[in-house]
């Protein structure tokens, strides 16, 4: 084994956990004050990483050249396209942070390194090939997630959420774990090519029961329908930093993991999965569209969308077609973008008193009071419904091509359908925020990272995203190919 | 149809072991019942299991303390017990199991000097 | 000859112009251009005509776009000039011109002018498209077009409620037959596998009596139900007995529309393509009986309804109806040329009639009702002897072999058809028409005596009133109220009530002058070539040579039928409205229950509403009310609201906050999954 290519191949991990421990290491003796600095340290890392992947990704590496450690890692254009997105937004996370919590006076060291460790769990979740090292990098997020969730210690409402996203992310962990070692004792390896070359040919019930599980553990991380139960109070409880964090970089890791693990791990078996997936993601579209009807509250509402967007996700994965997931992954980013400019905008949203302002009813008129950050609003929620102009529109066209030429043309009428109920209340936060009188609460300012952070992001999501579509959809075609080379 | 014979040992098992258990509930209370004398009080008849009340509510307050040692008293647990298997493949995984194995001490120790420097060891 | 495609496009063009510029041009620009447009496009027609005339031009068509080829459906847009199109384009193009000209006074008060002038346009070039087609179904695009162009007409002014009822009443009635019209077309495709009328024609006769349709478990001849087919469209455009209800209400547009669609054009589109698809009626004589029996029954229906009218423009219109039905009873009888030749003379002294009438409104400040009027000829002469040319030409006055007003010969060669044609329906017509000529020379001198004869009635109409009142509130300014009143209540001995009546604008005149020409004499100067002439015709309708001789040869009682009830109209007119004045009013009395059935019109319109509007409006409030709102909203948009409002509050209600339940949920997932897919 050529430990020096493995550790090469790692470096951006690597780096990440060095960096990690050192930055815990002074975030312990020099204290709160250097959390600022942590947090600029961490970012640097996080941009660090980023470059150290991007080559990977523009080559379309694959193949045995980025299989590290005897085949249980893998650095190629897939991991790093989804690596891409994690470090993006793990960077916004590290950026809005501190203005929301020096309000709280609650901006403590550790916050930058959570992050980092998060990310770093996620970047080795996305390069899995092996189940153990799929379990090491879900738990080092997890756990990581888990405290920033209740990282504001002395809010009920945190640590109500760290507590339920814990104790029920400790149930799926358990249930998938569970499908691991049913299916490490079916198949008699724990490497996803040994589990697809094992599972050639008729399955056995085990195996089958081992999937279930699995799956049933990733659609938790994903909150697909019926795991979704969490996602709302975890979303609303949890800092709006750290939610900006949960709705974005998790989604991409956990969904690379699933499309790693169905499609590598189970490809041969995709008529196993297939229909789990197509229900699960009917389900996630239904479930989250209804459930934020009625929502008083600006991130409850973005939890049942994010739980509404996996669902279209989903629908490329049930394609199970190197379009299906080249789609996933254009919506993935799309939907990134759209998140971060959400919850940025939401975290812009402030009182006289720099307090949150997080209830629907007291944005309304805003186009009068605060018009750019309205506009921005506005293209994030018609982006979300995926109205025509707007870049949201391309993720969910492209999903639906990829299901209408993989044959499940119901599956796509279906989901264009129910993306009407979800149109509604989009265009109902538009509607408060343009047509009714002006609630006159948001008085707050916003510091130049969140305009520049906004502006990107709206900027991502409007039409003029569409130029990004060929460079997009190349890399993204790429990436998805390399899923499929065992086939 | 199913050959039960093979069950038979079970079974027999079954009953000797249901007939000795309920010997031992019932023959000392028949005993003490027939030779003692029978004066019960509140505190006779409660419930006695491991020095605490049997039912009392479960949200009553512990100290933090005492999970932040419980769970470093795991973390170390489980190190210990990586250690064994490690310790006797050394000969097979070589340098780079050794490399490992001091990473992985390295990295635990870093977090317990976390954890002391955070004063998590300090009982007052 | 592409001079054609400019006769066509041009009024299409200025519509263009003059409706897209609307306001940003101005009245003067829209009404010039389109003005001069048609000018241009009869300038061109006539010479056509003419060389048809003499026999120097032979039929052409000429190609424009390709249109639609799919499968061995072919049909292309083309124009097709012969002698029959020829005819139509004289009439439509002069008719139009003048009317656009005579539209510049008529209509110069009007806010909307570019408006009205780009709809006028619009009919000329729909019209132009209908006489020009090659095919069917160009025919029908210009049907349509026509039909739109009067249905946006009549309700021109459209804050009018009456004129906006009218409009749609034309559309509905018009849809009835298009309907048929239609289906004749799918029909006659189904058949002959391709809709170019010259292939259509060429195939016909050779399918006389030898096809079949089966329909309700009858046969039925296939020309017979196709040639009806297209028929009830014929009916349907040319206001025949039963598809006539909208005709008179059409009045309510500006009285060029009249003029110009009600009278000279549109309404003769039936007549029209019964004569071009003559050959293929004349292989279904089932279907000709129909169409004699309907002309003829529509003829004195109509005539019957016009004597007892008030309604200056609804006698004219009744006028106009009884006339068509004199063109469709003489192409059911085969005398394809005499249909035609009425056609076009009726053109000329129907529109002039029409202007006239307006004219005489224009002057009696919009008063419709002949009781107010009287007296008229000596404040405006000019009107006056125009309205007399028309009415001469309508009622056929003639001496035969010398010279006749241009209704004299056609009216005359119709009757005569029908009574050589020799069938049992021929006669019947002939006698009906006769007794409708009768009629019609009766409610024409009404009309005239009326209107021009007797003393003024004037100062009963609210109209002349509300003039006078205007006029001298604006001239007596200042004065003392006394002297107002005194005025505007008209205490005029002499029925005036002090109003003058002033002769109308050069621009209106001038085309009653002209028209006034055509209608003198069209007939004498075209009837040998329309009637006679086989070499004329060069095929363009079916040519009865046969009909034709026997026409010359019926008895001379026959030829002097039309005269002798002409002069027996005229005599009965002038004894009761010029002579003694109370006859009208005596008849009435005595005979309550005819005049009641006459004046209001067969109770057509009450019958109607009965039968089909009424429980169509049922009908719609039913599926409004229980397919609509009770089915359709409840399960479709309203159901899947409530569905979704429903399904808001349950996944709201599932949300409960607490963990034991959000962990039920998932393993609930969970082993369902598992269930499912052991089931499987």
């Amino acid at each position: 084994m050529d430990f020096a290519a493995s550790l090469k191949l790692i470096a951006p991990e690597l780096l990440m956990s060095v960096s990690g421990l050192v930055l815990l290491l002074v975030s312990a003796w020099v204290g709160d004050k250097a959390s600022r600095a942590i947090s600029v340290a961490a970012a640097v890392v996080l941009g660090a990483c980023f470059f150290l992947v991007a080559p990977a990704v523009c080559s379309g590496a694959s193949g045995p050249d980025t299989l590290a450690f005897g085949g249980q890692f893998s650095a190629d254009a897939f991991a790093g396209l989804a690596k891409l997105m994690i470090f993006a937004a793990g960077g916004a996370a590290l950026v809005i942070a501190p203005a929301f919590f020096e309000r709280f006076n609650a901006m403590r060291a550790e916050y930058p390194v959570l992050i980092l460790f998060a990310v770093l769990g996620m970047s080795i979740m996305v390069s899995a090939r092996d189940l153990i090292t799929l379990y090491i990098g879900l738990e080092l997020n997890s756990l990581a997630a888990y405290v920033l969730a209740a990282f504001l210690r002395t809010d009920d409402r945190s640590a109500e959420a760290g507590l339920k996203y814990f104790v029920l992310g400790a149930l799926a962990s358990g249930i998938l774990l569970f499908g691991m070692s049913l299916t490490y004792g079916f198949t008699g390896t724990t490497s996803f090519e040994g589990i697809r070359v094992a599972l050639n040919g008729e399955m056995a019930m085990g195996a089958l029961f081992g999937l279930i599980f699995m799956l049933a553990g990733l659609a938790f991380k994903i909150s697909a329908v019926p795991f979704h139960m969490w996602t709302p109070d975890v979303y609303e409880g949890a800092p709006t930093p750290v939610t900006a964090f949960f709705a974005s970089a998790p989604k991409v890791a956990a969904l690379a993991l699933t499309m790693r693990v169905t499609l590598e791990a189970f490809g041969a078996q995709d008529d196993a999965w297939r229909q789990i997936v197509i229900f699960a993601a009917i389900a996630s579209i239904v479930i989250g569209a209804l459930g934020a009807i009625g929502q008083s509250n600006l991130k409850r509402l973005l939890a049942y969308s994010s739980i509404n967007n996996v669902g279209f996700i989903l629908i490329g994965l049930a394609a199970g077609t190197p379009a299906g997931a080249s789609a996933m992954l254009v919506y993935l980013a799309i939907y990134v973008a759209m998140t971060v400019g959400g919850f940025v905008a939401v975290l812009m949203l402030k009182d006289e008193n720099g307090n949150s302002v997080e209830a629907i009813a007291d944005i309304a008129g805003l186009s009068r009071t605060r018009p750019a950050l309205a506009f921005c609003l506005m293209l994030v929620m018609f982006s979300l419904a995926g109205i025509p102009p707007l870049f949201g529109f391309w993720g969910k066209f492209v999903v639906f091509q990829a299901a209408v030429n993989a044959g499940f043309v119901a599956l796509a009428a279906i989901g264009i359908a129910a993306s009407v109920i979800g149109a509604f209340y989009y265009i109902k936060v538009v509607k408060v925020m343009y047509f009714d009188e002006p609630a006159d609460v948001v008085k707050g300012e916003s510091d130049w990272a969140h305009w520049a952070l906004l502006a990107i992001s709206a900027l991502a999501i409007s039409p003029l995203g569409y130029l990004l579509t060929p460079w997009l959809g190349n890399l993204a075609d790429k990436a998805a190919a390399v899923l499929f080379l065992g086939v | 149809m199913v050959d039960l014979s093979q069950y038979l040992p079970i079974l027999i098992f079954l009953a000797i072991a249901l007939g000795l258990s309920a010997a031992f509930v019932f023959l000392p209370m028949g005993v003490a019942r027939l030779t003692g004398a029978h004066n019960p009080d509140a505190e006779k008849l409660s419930e006695y299991e491991c020095g605490f009340p049997a039912f009392e509510d479960p949200r009553s307050q512990f100290d933090v303390r005492f999970y932040l040692v419980a769970i470093l008293f795991i973390i170390f647990d489980l190190e210990a017990a990586f250690l064994f298997p490690w310790a006797v493949s050394l000969d097979v995984t070589g340098w780079p199991g050794w490399i490992t194995m001091m990473v992985f001490l390295g990295e635990l120790v870093i977090g317990f000097a976390y954890a002391w420097k955070k004063g998590a060891l300090e009982w007052e | 000859m592409s001079s054609i495609l400019i006769i066509v496009f041009l009024p299409l063009l200025a519509s263009a112009i003059a409706g897209l510029g609307n306001r940003a041009l101005g009245n003067t620009v829209a009404k010039s251009v389109t003005t001069a447009g048609l000018f241009i496009s009869c300038g061109l027609s006539w010479p056509i005509f003419i060389s048809f005339l003499t026999g120097a031009a032979e039929p052409t068509v000429v190609p424009v776009l390709q249109w639609v080829h799919s499968g061995n459906m072919t049909f292309d847009w083309a124009l097709r000039v012969d002698t029959l199109t020829a005819i139509m384009l004289v009439v439509i193009t002069s008719v139009s011109a003048l009317v656009h000209l005579y539209s510049w006074g008529y209509m110069s008060d009007d806010p909307d002018q570019p408006r009205f002038f780009s709809y006028l346009s619009l009919f000329t070039f729909a019209m132009l498209m209908l006489v020009t087609a090659d095919n069917l179904v160009q025919m029908f695009f210009g049907w349509e077009g026509v039909g739109l162009a009067s249905y946006l007409l009549i309700g021109f002014w459209f804050k009018k409620p009456s004129a906006g009822a009218a409009a749609i009443k034309a559309f509905v009635v018009n849809r009835v037959g298009d309907l048929g019209f239609m289906l004749g077309i799918f029909g006659t495709f189904l058949v002959f596998q391709t809709t170019s009328i010259p292939e259509i024609l060429a195939a016909a006769p050779a399918l006389k009596g030898a096809s079949t349709i089966g329909f309700l478990g009858m046969r039925f001849d296939t020309l017979t139900i196709l040639c009806l087919l297209l028929f009830i469209g014929a009916m349907g455009k040319s206001a025949q007995l039963g598809l006539h209800t909208w005709l008179p209400d059409a009045m309510e547009g500006p009285t060029p529309v009249s003029a110009l669609i009600h009278a000279a054009t549109m309404v003769t589109a039936g007549v029209f393509m019964v004569c071009r698809l003559s050959p293929m009626f004349q292989a279904a004589p089932d279907a000709l009986t129909v169409v004699t029996f309907i002309g003829a029954a529509t003829c004195f229906f109509a005539a019957t309804v016009g004597t007892t009218q008030w309604d200056i423009k609804r006698v004219i219109a009744y006028s106009t109806c009884s006339q068509l039905g004199y063109m469709f009873f003489a192409a059911g009888v085969g005398a394809y040329g005499a249909a035609m030749f009425h056609l076009f003379t009726h053109a000329f002294f129907k529109a002039l009639l029409f202007l006239g009438a307006g004219s005489v409104i224009h002057a009696m400040h919009h008063e419709q009702d002949m009781r107010y009027y009287g007296n008229l000829r000596k404040h405006i002469p000019i009107t006056f002897w125009a309205m007399m040319a028309g009415t001469l030409a309508i009622t056929g006055v003639g001496i035969l072999g010398v010279f006749g007003f241009a209704g004299f010969y056609s009216k005359d060669s119709i009757l005569e058809a029908a009574f050589a044609s020799g069938t049992e329906m021929g006669r019947t017509a002939f006698w009906l028409g006769a007794f409708a000529a009768l009629l019609t020379s009766f409610y024409s001198w009404r009309l005239m005596f009326l209107t021009f004869w007797g003393k003024p009635r004037w100062s009963q109409s609210e109209h002349i009133q509300h003039a006078v009142h205007d006029e001298h509130g604006h001239a007596d300014h200042g004065h003392d109220h006394a002297h107002d009143d005194h005025h505007s209540h008209g205490e005029h001995d002499d029925g005036t009530a002090g109003y003058h009546p002033h002769e109308s604008p050069w621009v209106m005149l001038t085309p009653l002058i002209i028209l006034s020409v055509g209608a003198v004499f069209a007939g004498f100067v075209f009837s040998p070539y329309f009637i006679d002439s086989e070499h004329f015709w060069q095929g363009a309708i079916y040519y009865n040579e046969h009909l034709i001789h026997s026409m010359h040869g019926v008895p001379l009682w026959v030829k002097l039928t039309a005269t002798a009830v002409m002069l027996i109209g005229f005599v009965v007119a002038w004894f009761a409205y010029i002579k003694d004045t109370s006859i009208p009013r005596k008849f009435v009395d005595q005979f309550r229950n005819l005049h009641a059935f006459l004046y209001n019109k067969w109770y057509f319109d009450e019958l109607y509403n009965l039968i089909f509007v009424k429980p169509a409006f049922w009908l719609g409030r039913q599926l409004w009310l229980k397919g609509d709102v009770g089915l359709i909203d409840r399960f479709g948009p309203n159901g899947a609201a409530w569905v979704v409002e429903k399904g808001a509050v349950v996944a709201r209600k599932v949300q409960s906050g607490y963990l034991y339940s959000y962990a039920l949920v998932m393993l609930l997932g969970l082993v369902a999954a598992i269930s499912w897919m052991m089931v499987q």
